[in-house]
């Protein structure tokens, strides 16, 4: 669905996206709370028709607090969790004219891939729904590529909007850090959260951000970079332009029919006059790029939701003194996947640590983003593939923890967040009718030019507007 | 992997106030080798004189705002989400006895 494609008859907008929630919910499990619509419409009726997103029904990934709507980023210790205030891309929804419809599943607190870490359990693929959605962002990306609605909020820290827009057949485009206002977003690792989006296309995004993006006093690290018209100054004309295509991320997925699908690509943009060059980056540096995601956010997170103690807000547990109650509420709130990332995170905390692990990876990561800035100083993108393979099932383990292709090409998106360059992921193919994507990175605050390239994409692969509709 | 005894896990998770099962210990356990290995691959980076990286861009916003009040959480509000309440207060166990 596009965004083109609604009319300014809310209700009829919303009746549409309302119906095909539920039937979408029964195959997909991608919604914890579905959001009761009436007071909105009403609110929207007296705003004007030609606001960007009026009448528009949208999702919004749980951890993205909502006034009056319960918000538990899909863990137990927030289940009872009711927000006072709006988070600001909440606000700006609303004064565009937008409608929320539902609450998306995401793994716990942001923290996974794979969605399979939810308390409302896994959210299954469009496509099969046997199939992962990936994560953390994977109800908003379920709910887009199933045509329920046009745009769904996501948050980015590691790959959590790019990985499950691969799987699931959609757009999703995390922009540069300090773009979008963060306040009123239940925090993953600070260094590293990025709010964004999914869409079915990259004119949508183009609006989207527009609509979303600009400098907010609530958030100490969102930018004053100005704001532009991205969609009207949308242009696919990409002759002259250079690309870089990451080789160490090819040169380690296996599967060829994936490497296919990207090498005509490249092909089809050589032909429009874009110059593509294939670069190397440093093995040894690029294996290190999930151990210091680990490190940076393990820690980070563990000192973020040291406020989830079920005393002042969430799910307490009793105890016979305060510290039991905290105790008994965190160990029953958080999942054990979360509790064991928490325990990493404090372990590099530690004062006999701190040197060796925490410093040294936030010392790693400087050299990282050094070593991607040279690349993006003579380039105006770097592509690769999004991932490795089509979206597996639970039980498929993403290959040997220490291969090229699981510490590379399944880790190379958080390039993105620690650089805090605009980064998007669009549908490229189909393997085993299972979609495919790829992965485009651009300079800091250089979206346009991001987008412009997407556009040039999108028109080669033909892949715009692609749901698999509920039917009815 | 004698550092990583259970009780040192355990103990871990008691200082950031949660507890581990013996199961999640031994996954944990696991877990520490692989993530020790990973760990190893960061020193063959060179960092001699590089800072540390905190935030992505070095151009932290800090403005000293005008003095006004702009906002501020009604005390009803802060109480909404209490679990156990007693007028404006939050209940929890007496402390000291």
């Amino acid at each position: 669905m596009r965004l083109s494609d609604f009319s300014k008859d809310i209700e009829k907008n919303v009746d549409l996206s309302v119906s095909k929630l539920n039937d979408a919910q029964k195959k997909l499990n991608a919604i914890v709370t579905m959001i009761e619509p009436d007071e909105q419409i009403k609110e929207v009726k007296e705003k004007d028709p030609a606001l960007p997103l009026y009448g528009i029904p949208v999702a919004i990934k749980d951890n993205i607090t909502t006034k009056n709507i319960r918000t538990t980023a899909s863990s137990r210790i927030l289940d009872n969790y009711v927000p006072v205030y709006d988070a600001t891309v909440i606000k700006k929804l609303k004064e565009a004219g937008a409608v929320m419809v539902a609450k998306t599943s995401m793994d716990e607190l942001g923290m996974g891939g794979t969605n399979l870490n939810a308390y409302t359990g896994k959210v299954n693929n469009p496509y099969d729904v046997k199939r992962i959605s990936g994560g953390s962002s994977g109800g908003s990306a379920a709910l887009v590529a199933q045509g329920v609605v046009p745009v769904a909020l996501g948050t980015d820290t590691g790959d959590s909007i790019r990985k499950p827009a691969a799987y699931c057949g959609v757009v999703g485009f995390k922009p540069t850090y300090g773009r979008i206002s963060r306040y009123g977003v239940i925090p993953y690792a600070s260094s590293l959260d990025h709010v964004g989006y999914f869409t079915t296309n990259i004119v949508d995004a183009a609006r989207m951000l527009s609509i979303l993006a600009g400098r907010d006093d609530h958030d100490m690290t969102s930018s004053y970079e100005p704001v532009d018209d991205y969609e009207k100054k949308l242009n696919s004309d990409i002759k002259g332009k250079k690309i870089a295509v990451l080789e160490n991320v090819m040169s380690s997925i296996q599967d060829e029919r994936i490497i296919q699908n990207f090498n005509e690509l490249v092909e089809k943009l050589e032909k429009r006059g874009a110059i593509v060059e294939r670069i190397q980056l440093d093995d040894a540096l690029l294996q290190t790029l999930l151990p210091v995601y680990l490190i940076i956010a393990n820690a980070e997170a563990c000192a973020n939701h040291s406020n989830l103690d079920g005393v002042r807000f969430g799910m307490r547990e009793e105890g016979k003194d305060l510290e039991e109650i905290m105790i008994n509420s965190r160990t029953k709130g958080f999942s054990s996947a979360v509790r064991k990332r928490f325990v990493l995170g404090s372990y590099s905390l530690f004062v006999e640590n701190q040197d060796k692990l925490f410093r040294k990876a936030q010392k790693v990561r400087r050299v990282i983003v050094n070593e991607f800035k040279k690349v993006l100083d003579e380039y105006d993108c770097v592509m690769a593939s999004a991932a490795s393979t089509i979206a597996p099932h639970p039980e498929e383990s993403v290959g040997e923890k220490m291969s090229d292709t699981y510490l590379v090409a399944e880790n190379f998106m958080v390039l993105g967040n620690m650089s805090g360059y605009p980064s998007l992921t669009l549908p490229s193919g189909f393997v085993e009718g299972c979609p495919i994507g790829i992965n485009v990175t651009a300079k800091a605050f250089d979206e346009q030019t991001l987008l412009n390239i997407c556009k040039a994409v999108e028109e080669e692969t033909g892949l715009e507007n692609v749901t698999v509709e509920v039917q009815r | 992997m004698e550092k990583f005894s259970k009780e040192m896990l355990k103990k871990l998770a008691n200082q950031v106030m949660f507890d581990l099962s013996d199961e999640e210990c031994e996954e944990l356990q696991e877990e520490f080798v692989t993530y020790l290995k990973q760990l190893d691959l960061l020193n063959k980076i060179n960092t001699d004189d590089v800072e540390e990286m905190v935030y992505p861009f070095d151009t932290p916003t800090s403005f000293i705002r005008d003095d006004e009040h702009e906002y501020a959480l009604s005390q009803e509000d802060a109480m909404a989400n209490v679990p156990l309440k007693n007028e404006n207060y939050v209940v929890v166990p007496k402390v000291v006895k």
